[in-house]
């Protein structure tokens, strides 16, 4: 499965705990992943106890990078990874703090649901569940990219970040649009633009996530800016 | 699965009351060797030796020489002791024992044929397994995926199902790179703990709906070592029957919502035409034509919300046919060349210089070809052009944006999208219209249901809303990929991909493409009829 670890060491059990990294990381991963899935799902269907479970369930996440942190330190404390295994190490690292950032993204968007619970179904959650999906398919794609050491999968999200970023803006518009006219939206409004922005902003972790990815198959570094299109924020 | 991959010396643990019910089958598989010395030592002693070198499996019935010269030398024992009572005459006799020794011969020699050690039955017995082996088969060819799992969450077994369904490489790996789902591997490491079993339901919502139940066993091995369990995996793929529930759900929601509109201008007409305006025959013709108008709208209406259903409740079920893309092109253009004509628009036609085949359902493709094509007829201006191109083996970025823009403040937008498989190639269809073009505000919701951009809701050929819905989840069925450009004033362009089949012979009558087809509105006239009778429509 993991294309990380290539020839195998000297000492078994320094390759062994390098697979046993890229696994904690998919792992914390899949942890981040199913939030994310969950947040989306409880404000479909304005479900305000799976909300509640997403909040609870963030903490495992934390923990997770807690504890991967610290394994992450004992590698290279005790065994001095060089070349391709130091990158994994610090691959790891990055990503996993990337991770916790999207846990506390999607538990951001869960906080709102019980709010948004309040007032009345709009006809903007079509809208936000199509674009959490997705970020969401980005996410699942930028993991499996990293399970399989696949840079060409990871870039090619890195890629389409654009479309999150196009999503978000023609939401952004409408609800402000939809605020002006109908000044009851501005509650509900004001919510589900900043679930939009959380998702936005779950997005660009991914595509951090796919730089490191890029980073740790290649070894080199990918263009230093992605070309994104322009905020709507700046513009009026 | 071979047996040189069981792990060690294993055997199951007899009465430790922690083996399922589902474990019994995997822990005889593992015991395969018990099992072949048990079946060599029932043959017969004697017999052992010569019969194991050979076929172990030779049918016991067929005659075997010294049985025939037994039988033969007893019956001629018989006749001569009949003979020498006087029971029978001599002449008999000789007669009689030449009869059975030219018996004895044919049996002979076709025994002698029969039982030559020729190569089919070994042939044979090396793809038929032995008996010993079939459990082990059975597991490999059970379409469920089962997973057995180590000390560690190392994957120590799967089934080929198993490594489809998780895309696992040929070597075993960690679990929880294959499978990220936090709860099974949560089950998992409790099992591996000894731990009861569990069932566990997870769901993906993307790239691809998917809903699986998951059954996690503890099986207890009484083998040394600090780690004495694995854990046994099974998965079930329960997204039809989770995507049938919701469908069922969604339609009629959207079904009587989507009726009322109609059905409520309908009423008001009957009450008109039954009240004020009963003597009234002018205004009875003109709301008779609107009521005639207003429930073709409804049977379109239904007839897409049918479609759509049905084409959401198989989107996990990938086609497998192959349609040839050039041929399917012609044929949805030349039936809707008449409406066309009606409002003088022109449809220019460009196949790919190459017959196209891709993996995909004829009636779902044509679908998606006939609603773009008709959407780009809708929105273009009467005597406008409509430009519909197939291009051939592009890769995911080539297949999804044209390589120049439109225009070059125009919008892009990828509705939907296939993984990213560096070696994927996929055909392309284009269709270009020279509508009003779409704002870029609107391009995100254009695959929604019943979406309409601002000021196309009313009119005679208002469209259901569903079509470009129906388009995305074909789309995403064939697993291909399905995107826009538009700019207002400069039409809009929708490209919608497939991947391409394998090289494999065409089905006749796919292969007629010539480098260019133009249908000038003029022309049109004749080879209509033909077409439209042979091509119906879903």
């Amino acid at each position: 499965m993991t294309n990380q670890v290539k020839a195998p060491h000297i000492v078994k059990a320094f390759s062994e705990e390098l697979e046993q990294l890229s696994a904690d990381v998919a792992a914390m991963g899949g942890l981040a992943e199913s939030l994310v899935s969950d947040a989306l799902e409880a404000a479909a269907t304005r479900d305000g106890d799976l909300a509640a479970d997403v909040v609870a369930r963030d903490v495992q996440v934390d923990a997770m990078q807690r504890d991967i942190e610290k394994k992450i330190i004992r590698l290279l404390a005790l065994r001095h990874p060089i070349a391709q295994d130091l990158r994994v190490c610090i691959a790891a690292l990055k990503i996993v703090s990337d991770l916790e950032r999207v846990g506390d993204l999607a538990k951001s968007i869960a906080r709102r649901v019980p709010t948004l619970n309040d007032s009345d179904p709009t006809a903007f959650a079509a809208s936000v569940d199509r674009m959490g999906k997705l970020v969401l398919s980005h996410m699942h794609e930028v993991l499996d990219a990293y399970a399989t050491g696949q840079a060409a999968r990871a870039v090619a999200v890195w890629e389409r970040d654009d479309d999150v970023d196009e999503h978000y803006n023609a939401l952004f518009r409408e609800l402000l649009r939809a605020m002006r006219d109908d000044p009851s939206m501005i509650g509900p409004g004001a919510h589900l633009l900043f679930i939009a922005k959380n998702l936005e902003r779950i997005g660009d972790h991914a595509t951090n996530i796919a730089e490191v990815i890029h980073y740790l198959v290649t070894g080199r570094e990918l263009a230093p800016e992605r070309p994104r299109a322009p905020r709507p924020e700046m513009h009026r | 699965m071979k047996r040189a991959s069981c792990p060690g010396p294993v055997q199951a643990a007899p009465g430790t009351g922690v083996i399922a019910a589902g474990a019994p089958g995997a822990r005889t598989g593992w015991r395969g060797g018990v099992f072949h010395t048990r079946h060599i030592r029932m043959i017969p002693v004697g017999m052992a030796d010569e019969r194991a070198n050979r076929i172990p499996n030779a049918p016991a019935d067929r005659p075997r020489r010294r049985d025939i010269a037994l039988t033969a030398s007893l019956a001629i024992l018989v006749m001569a002791v009949l003979t020498l009572a006087g029971e029978i005459e001599p002449g008999v006799f000789f007669a009689g024992s030449l009869a059975l020794a030219g018996l004895a011969a044919v049996y002979y020699l076709t025994a002698l044929t029969a039982a030559e050690p020729s190569p089919r039955p070994a042939a044979a017995a090396a793809s038929r397994p032995a008996e010993a082996d079939a459990p082990g088969v059975m597991l490999e060819r059970l379409p469920i995926p089962v997973l057995l799992i180590g000390p560690g969450g190392r994957i120590e077994r799967a089934n080929p199902a198993a490594r489809a369904f998780l895309g696992l490489g040929a070597e075993g790996g960690l679990l929880s790179t294959a499978l990220r789902q936090p709860r099974v591997l949560e089950a998992v490491s409790a099992a591996l703990r000894g731990e009861r079993g569990a069932a566990v339901e997870y769901a993906t919502l993307a790239p691809l709906e998917s809903h699986v139940r998951a059954f996690i066993e503890p099986i207890g091995l009484n083998a040394p070592g600090p780690m004495p369990f694995r854990a046994m995996l099974v998965l079930a793929d329960d997204t039809s029957s989770k995507r049938a529930e919701r469908m069922r759900a969604d339609f009629l929601a959207n079904a009587s919502h989507e009726l009322r509109t109609p059905l409520a201008s309908l009423s008001g007409f009957l009450e008109t035409l039954l009240g004020p305006a009963r003597d009234d025959p002018e205004a009875r013709e003109r709301f008779l034509t609107i009521m005639t108008e207003q429930t073709e709208r409804m049977r379109r209406l239904i007839d897409d919300l049918l479609s759509l259903s049905r084409v959401e409740m198989n989107e996990h079920v990938a086609p497998t046919g192959v349609v040839e893309l050039n041929a399917l092109v012609t044929d949805v253009v030349e039936v809707l060349r008449l409406a066309a004509d009606r409002r003088g628009i022109t449809i220019e036609v460009t196949p790919a210089p190459s017959p196209t085949p891709v993996r995909g359902d004829h009636d779902q493709l044509y679908e998606v070809v006939e609603n773009l094509v008709e959407n780009a007829i809708k929105y273009s201006p009467d005597g406008a052009a409509v430009t519909v191109w197939v291009e051939p083996s592009r890769t995911r970025d080539g297949a999804e944006h044209m390589p120049e823009r439109i225009t070059p403040q125009s919008g892009r937008l990828t509705l939907t999208a296939p993984p990213l498989d560096p070696d994927a190639r996929f055909a392309v269809v284009r269709v270009r219209d020279s509508g009003p073009g779409i704002e870029r505000r609107y391009l995100p919701r254009l695959s929604e249901r019943f979406f309409r951009v601002d000021g196309q809701k009313s009119g005679p050929a208002a469209g259901t809303g569903l079509g470009l819905a129906i388009v995305k989840h074909i789309v995403s069925r064939h697993r291909g990929g399905f995107s826009v450009e538009s700019a207002p004033g400069a039409g809009t362009v929708f490209s919608a991909f497939f991947a391409l089949a394998p090289a494999a012979p065409l089905a006749a009558g796919g292969a007629e493409a010539e480098p260019v087809k133009t249908f000038a509105g003029a022309s049109a006239a004749e080879p209509v009829g033909n077409r439209a009778d042979a091509v119906t429509k879903v």
